[in-house]
């Protein structure tokens, strides 16, 4: 069964998914999800922060600020053990819409 | 080359989140516009139109700024009360108690004001003299933590609250169950305890308090004008 709530969980899955490969600031998350969906994906500043906030207020990922190399300071995210967990249901629900959608526009197009 | 953080701090000037969290905010947010701006300009778009391009990704900045409060408040509203009020509350509570412990030790004999009629009020002066400098750091931890002027004057009275509850519950407890004794002497003694150990040393505490954040609100005007 595919929950209500999966259109905004895609945008979160996308985020989780992105930072199981390794901490990342917001812009940097940002580009990668951007390029790594060839730009089908897009988040802008309005939509990626608000989202993090969020995220970080439910204990999925957690923000703290670093140094990089070149003395710019910058909020990384992380995912949690909580984080963690939730990423194999989200996947699951996603791939259960997909499967759906591909059913449907095979009979559509039948 | 622009000053993100400046024109970020602009536009959400409406922020209500503690300052520590709201810096991390603007900090985070103009670093991000900074990071787009500078990409741009790599591709080769002029300052202008990478500008106007970084900046396309907020259309309302009101929008995003009730978005994001909404994101941040929950997570901090418990944590704000924590900070803003029952820690410089309880603190003000432990020291003036400890104080009026000292001055009773020290100065076991209180001032009596005679008023026309009985009842007589008893008041421990020099308690009462360093009431103030409790009530101003009440007021000063709870303003540093972010604290509105209604929540700073809250922590600077703390003290009193406690007893203030017992007041009002006893009152009408002690009214109902006094059947020796007339209303008029059970409400006289009330009224009496109540000037003497929460009216007149709230009053007290609530001077430190005012005066406490006259002195912060002073402070941070000046730095904010010498910033400008």
């Amino acid at each position: 069964m595919i929950r209500a709530g999966v259109k905004r969980g895609t945008a979160e899955l996308a985020v989780l998914s992105i930072l199981e490969d390794g901490p990342l600031h917001g812009y940097e998350m940002a580009r990668r999800i951007e390029e790594q969906t060839k730009g089908a994906l897009r988040f802008t500043l309005a939509a990626l922060y608000p989202m993090l906030y969020r995220m970080e207020q439910r204990g999925w990922i957690r923000g703290a600020w670093e140094t990089s190399g070149s003395g710019r300071r910058r909020r990384c995210y992380r995912l949690t053990p909580a984080g963690k967990k939730k990423l194999s249901p989200l996947r699951r629900e996603w791939a259960e819409l997909f499967g759906a959608l591909r059913r449907l526009t095979k009979v559509s197009h039948a | 080359m622009r000053d993100w953080r400046e024109f970020v701090q602009s536009k959400l000037a409406e922020l209500a989140l503690p300052p520590g969290t709201k810096a991390d905010v603007v900090d985070e947010l103009a670093a991000h516009l900074e990071e787009t701006y500078a990409e741009l300009r790599k591709q080769g778009m002029t300052e202008d139109a990478a500008a106007r391009s970084a900046l396309s990704q907020v259309k309302d900045w009101h929008k995003l700024q009730r978005k994001i409060q909404n994101a941040r408040i929950k997570e901090i509203t418990m944590t704000n009360r924590v900070k803003q009020f029952w820690l410089p509350g309880l603190l003000t509570f432990t020291i003036s108690m400890v104080l009026l412990e000292l001055v009773q030790k020290f100065f076991p004999q209180p001032f009596i004001l005679h008023l026309d009629h009985p009842p007589v009020l008893l008041f421990y002066v020099p308690w009462l003299l360093t009431l103030p400098l409790a009530g101003a750091l009440g007021a000063c931890l709870s303003k540093q933590a972010g604290g509105s002027r209604g929540m700073t004057l809250l922590s600077s009275a703390f003290p009193v609250l406690p007893l203030a509850a017992i007041f009002l519950m006893a009152i009408p407890v002690r009214l109902v169950l006094s059947h020796t004794l007339s209303h008029g002497i059970v409400a006289a003694a009330f009224l009496t305890l109540g000037v003497e150990w929460v009216a007149v040393p709230a009053l007290v505490l609530l001077v430190g308090g005012f005066l406490a954040q006259f002195l912060l609100s002073r402070r941070s005007d000046s730095r904010r004008i010498a910033s400008s």
